[in-house]
């Protein structure tokens, strides 16, 4: 028999100076280390898990992928394609909707305070308009900041750094859940009718995630629906490539970019790639932009025109103006070197910003009421600007939607009011496409000057919103100006339109903050339409990059590190050579026997102070002082399913009539399985015994104690693994590696940083 | 009928008559004669009425003759034959084809004017609402004109006060007239480009307006800037204040931290350092 309290705990090492080590650690183990610390960059939260991408080839899964023959398996791939194609159709019709709301609810809100500032403008008491304006910013983004702090906080932001988590293999809460589709899409409609200096763009990315995440596996949770279909898909591994089709589907529909999408899941999230799963993204992104331009060429009256095909579409790019010479190259890198530094100056104004929100700004309702001040400012911003302005302009037919005139003459309107008085994308399509000379060179530098600090501010509130269209906004205004700046100095004609100043400026300084290279320059390229502009682009966003990097990183990985989420990079930190497994992994392991009580299974699932996901599996030595080999890898998720069916040896033995566990009992469970304490085991089950070797993976990834960090690093993220096992030469357990166990290693400033671990 | 033209060319070079292709024939002769007149006819109307401009109240005549000719120029089949075509011979038998472009000009100058906006549909006369318009515009002209008479002792360029009292009325209904038909056309508009009013009634619109806001000085908006400058500083302030007062007052966030199970945990840190610093 054996005695109730011994799980094994395998750390006893062959080796003598590490007991010696060991013993050391554990007399000063009170440490001077405070255990409680302000937030900071260099945590890793213990919040985030990581995803299981490797397959658990136990021999349910064997007997399965035997019993599915070829024909079967080209039904699977056949569902793959039907999959992507209504992952596309959706995510456009998701993009039509809010372009459509966004542009009718924007549409109500401009007019109504047009026409008050036009009236008031004539009797004065222009104080009033300034209040609705502010007033209306304000109470629509509290209604977009309330049902995101209080429903569901995953849908902040663009949703670019969760979905990059996500590829990446960290599982962020709720990041692909229906609900959180729900409140991203009301949220971004409201944050961009709130008049907030935001995009719609970037949050598409979001939604085609998740509309992936959903529809690839056939059923809802939050709805409580299961369609009874794809059930082959329940398992992280296909659900990861369908999540990157989604991403690719969401870029394509914003920007009209299907190529740019497909560059963005390779550029960001994909670790695993073959050219089949290629060719299904892009598939995807065709759907998707074909269906939100077929479906926008109807709501605007030309049907099958299809000419919208983004959310934003940059316009048209073809006279012979805006061709470019080679003497203008020097010209377009001199624009990427201030894109790079302005975006270092975003960011790291933003960096600030994120941490004093971090500390002290984290009661959803201070969240709320930030964001209705920060939509009240903008108004207010926009409005003293508009007032202050002297910048008059003749109206040239319906080429501005909302004139405002305030105190220019009869037939004119306020040129600062195109750029302020409109939603973001119209703003940035203006400052491309306007004639010369519509804008004074002012009017351009106040713009670009308030935008900035706006935009800047308002990037992390408690808003669904992006930060694309921001960048380039502020990007293009300083563009424009440069350009204007630039045909005043020369006086020469081929500066004549400052419309492609304005794209790269705006390419530079999009480039300059979120640091996105490859995909970023086809995105751009597509939405202009014109492939001739890539060499410039190109050379726009690589020296915007390298200046930037000198400073600061790019937002995205900023806010990532700010969230204390363990992601992995492509490679090992360069200098951490030196450090081996033995050294990174975490130790001692809890280990399983293969046959083992059930009494103590449970202990080791509710203990609270471990919450481990998997567990090396030992052969069952009733002697517990001899140390067993590695026999296998079980997880945590597989074990409560064991529970919970009550697969217990007795049981067997009892010849009671029970139906075998299959495959499909764990997928059901998938993805949300119940946490232990759900699960009922009476005393008498306690004392039952539980055979793991159906259903552990006799076959986990292991190395040896002596592999160098890079070795092991390279491993577990070309795998997409979860748990590592180190293993002595005699195949038994020392510890183990996990992402948390590699993502501590960091390049600093000054070589390499340990992050710590802490609870969030 | 090109290859035709060449070999009747080559024809006429071996014969030994250097020279000219066959006459074209009287009657084609007679249309192109009459496109000629017609469009220096209109030439003459467009240069004479630019500024202001009066085009589509003034030439729409000369342009439905111009068209009409054209057209019969196209339809002209002339007899059976196909080198007495005067279409062909016309229109398509040379490089230059200065009828088309001459054809073209003109039409693409009466869609940049966008005549059609203020014709009737048979375009044969002006449109009521733009005979309404030009009414009330000529109205208001006068009525300047008038008040302008009757100060114009002094002629000091801010004493318009007059012309601002006594034509309110009329430039407001004008005014709003514009507006009106602004917004019907951009309603029943299709496309972007028919957003234009005509240039006659824009143009007629852009020097009242300028008359009125520019040398009179009469539209003189109440600028209240104390009340907006106090309304934004106080919508400016409260940032500052919540952000104050939740530094100051909010609970500063705390992590946990967790101690890693790891051999050597706090000497590895230790180490990485020494060897590299």
């Amino acid at each position: 028999q054996l005695t109730p309290s011994s799980f094994l705990r395998i750390g006893q090492l062959s080796n003598v100076d590490l007991n010696e080590d060991i013993h050391e650690l554990e007399t000063e183990l009170p440490r001077q280390r405070p255990n409680e610390i302000p937030h900071n960059e260099k945590l890793l939260s213990l919040k985030y898990e990581s995803l299981d991408y490797d397959n658990s080839e136990n021999q349910l899964f064997l007997e399965e992928e035997r019993r599915i023959n070829h024909a079967a398996f080209r039904t699977v791939e056949i569902k793959r394609w039907v999959i992507c194609a209504m992952i596309g159709i959706l995510t456009g019709l998701v993009a039509c909707f809010i372009d459509i709301v966004v542009e009718n609810l924007a549409g109500l809100k401009y007019r109504v305070v047009k026409d008050n500032i036009d009236k008031f403008t004539a009797k004065g008491g222009l104080s009033f308009s300034l209040l609705l304006w502010a007033t209306l910013n304000a109470s629509v983004v509290m209604v977009g900041s309330v049902i995101v702090a209080f429903i569901e906080p995953v849908a902040a932001g663009s949703g670019i750094p969760q979905i990059k988590c996500y590829l990446n293999g960290v599982k962020i809460p709720h990041v692909v859940r229906l609900k959180t589709l729900v409140i991203k899409v009301c949220g971004v409609i409201l944050s961009v009718v709130g008049g907030l200096a935001v995009g719609k763009e970037g949050p598409m990315i979001h939604s085609g995630s998740v509309i992936a995440a959903g529809i690839s596996q056939g059923r809802s949770t939050s709805l409580k629906r299961d369609f009874k279909i794809f059930e082959y898909f329940r398992r992280d591994t296909e659900k990861r490539d369908f999540v990157s089709a989604g991403a690719a589907a969401g870029v394509s529909a914003a920007f009209g970019a299907p190529v740019g999408g497909v560059l963005f899941s390779l550029e960001e999230g994909a670790s695993f790639w073959n050219q089949f799963l290629t060719w299904r993204i892009f598939f995807a992104s065709m759907i998707s932009t074909f269906t939100l331009n077929s479906v926008l060429s109807v709501y605007h009256g030309n049907v099958w025109d299809l000419s919208s095909p983004g959310l934003i579409n940059f316009g048209r790019f073809d006279n012979e103006k805006m061709g470019y010479t080679i003497q203008e190259i020097p010209i377009f890198i001199f624009m990427g070197v201030v894109g790079g530094i302005l975006g270092a100056l975003f960011n790291a104004l933003n960096y600030w910003l994120t941490m004093f929100r971090i500390r002290y700004i984290h009661r959803p309702c201070l969240q709320v009421v930030e964001a209705m001040l920060v939509a009240a400012v903008t108004a207010t911003v926009g409005f003293v600007m508009i007032y202050c302005s002297r910048d008059c302009q003749p109206i040239q037919g319906s080429s501005v939607a909302y004139p405002l005139q305030l105190f220019c003459a009869d037939g004119e309107y306020n040129s600062m009011a195109t750029a302020f008085f409109n939603t973001p994308e119209k703003s940035v399509v203006n400052l491309f496409h306007d004639p010369p000379g519509s804008y004074n060179p002012m009017t351009l530098g106040m713009f670009t000057l308030m935008y900035f600090f706006l935009a800047c501010w308002t990037y992390g509130l408690t808003v669904s919103a992006g930060v694309f269209i921001p960048s380039l906004l502020i990007g293009a205004a300083w563009g424009r100006l440069f350009g204007i700046s630039l045909s005043y100095l020369t006086k020469g004609p081929i500066w004549a339109d400052p419309g492609k100043y304005a794209l790269m400026g705006a390419a530079a300084q999009l480039g300059g903050i979120v640091r996105m290279t490859l995909s970023l320059t086809v995105i751009m390229m597509e939405a202009t339409g014109n492939v001739t502009y890539g060499f410039p682009i190109m050379l726009v966003l690589m020296t915007a990059k390298i200046v930037g990097d000198y400073f600061v990183e790019g937002l995205y990985d900023m806010h990532i590190q700010l969230q204390s989420v363990p992601f992995l990079h492509w490679e090992a930190p360069v200098t951490s050579h030196s450090l081996t497994a033995r050294e990174v992994m975490s130790t001692p392991v809890t280990c399983l026997r293969r046959i083992e009580r059930v009494g103590t299974v449970v202990d080791i699932l509710s203990d609270t102070s471990s919450n481990h996901n998997g567990f090396p599996v030992v052969e069952s030595n009733p002697d517990t002082t001899q140390v067993a080999g590695l026999r296998g890898l079980i997880l945590r998720s597989q074990l409560i399913v064991l529970l919970k069916h009550k697969v217990f040896v007795e049981r067997a033995n009892l010849n009671l009539v029970q139906r075998r566990l299959k495959l499909k009992d764990f997928r059901d469970a998938y993805p949300r399985f119940p946490p232990i304490q759900s699960i009922h085991v009476s005393q008498d089950e306690r004392d039952c015994m539980i055979d793991l070797s159906e259903f552990m993976n006799p076959s986990p990834y292991t190395v040896p104690q002596e592999a160098s960090l890079p070795r092991v690093f390279k491993l577990f993220r070309a795998l997409g693994l979860r748990h590592l096992v180190v293993v002595d030469n005699r195949n038994e357990v020392v510890g183990m590696v996990t992402r948390k166990d590699l993502a501590r290693y960091r390049l600093g400033k000054e070589g390499l940083e340990e992050l710590s671990l802490a609870q969030t | 009928a090109l290859e035709l033209a060449e070999e009747l060319a080559e024809g006429l070079w071996d014969a030994g008559l250097p020279g000219d292709l066959p006459e074209l024939e009287p009657e084609c002769r007679s249309l192109l004669a009459a496109f000629a007149e017609g469009s220096a006819a209109l030439t003459g109307c467009l240069g004479r009425r630019a500024r202001p401009v009066r085009l589509c109240q003034g030439c729409h005549g000369h342009y439905r003759r111009l068209l009409a000719q054209y057209g019969s120029i196209v339809r002209a089949v002339g007899n059976s034959s196909e080198s007495h075509n005067c279409a062909k011979s016309i229109l398509t038998s040379d490089r230059l084809q200065i009828v088309v472009t001459l054809s073209e000009f003109f039409n693409e100058t009466w869609e940049a004017a966008n005549c059609a906006n203020c014709l009737k549909n048979n375009s044969e006369g002006l449109s009521n609402s733009t005979e309404e318009f030009l009414d009330l515009f000529n109205k208001s002209l006068t009525c300047f004109e008038h008040n302008l008479q009757g100060q114009a002792i002094d002629l000091s360029p801010n004493n318009y006060t007059e012309v601002c009292k006594n034509c309110n009325e009329t430039y407001t209904k004008l005014n709003d007239l514009y507006n009106h038909l602004q917004r019907m056309n951009r309603h029943g508009g299709e496309s972007a480009h028919s957003a234009h009013l005509c240039i006659d009634v824009e143009d007629a619109m852009n020097i009242t307006r300028k008359l009125w806001s520019r040398t009179f000085n009469c539209s003189l908006p109440c600028s209240d800037t104390v009340p907006v400058i106090a309304v934004s500083s106080f919508i400016l302030f409260l940032p500052i204040v919540f952000y104050l007062s939740s530094f100051l007052h909010s609970k500063q966030k705390k992590r946990i931290l967790i101690l890693p199970k790891r051999i050597q945990s706090n000497a590895s840190l230790v180490n990485i350092q020494e060897k590299y610093s």
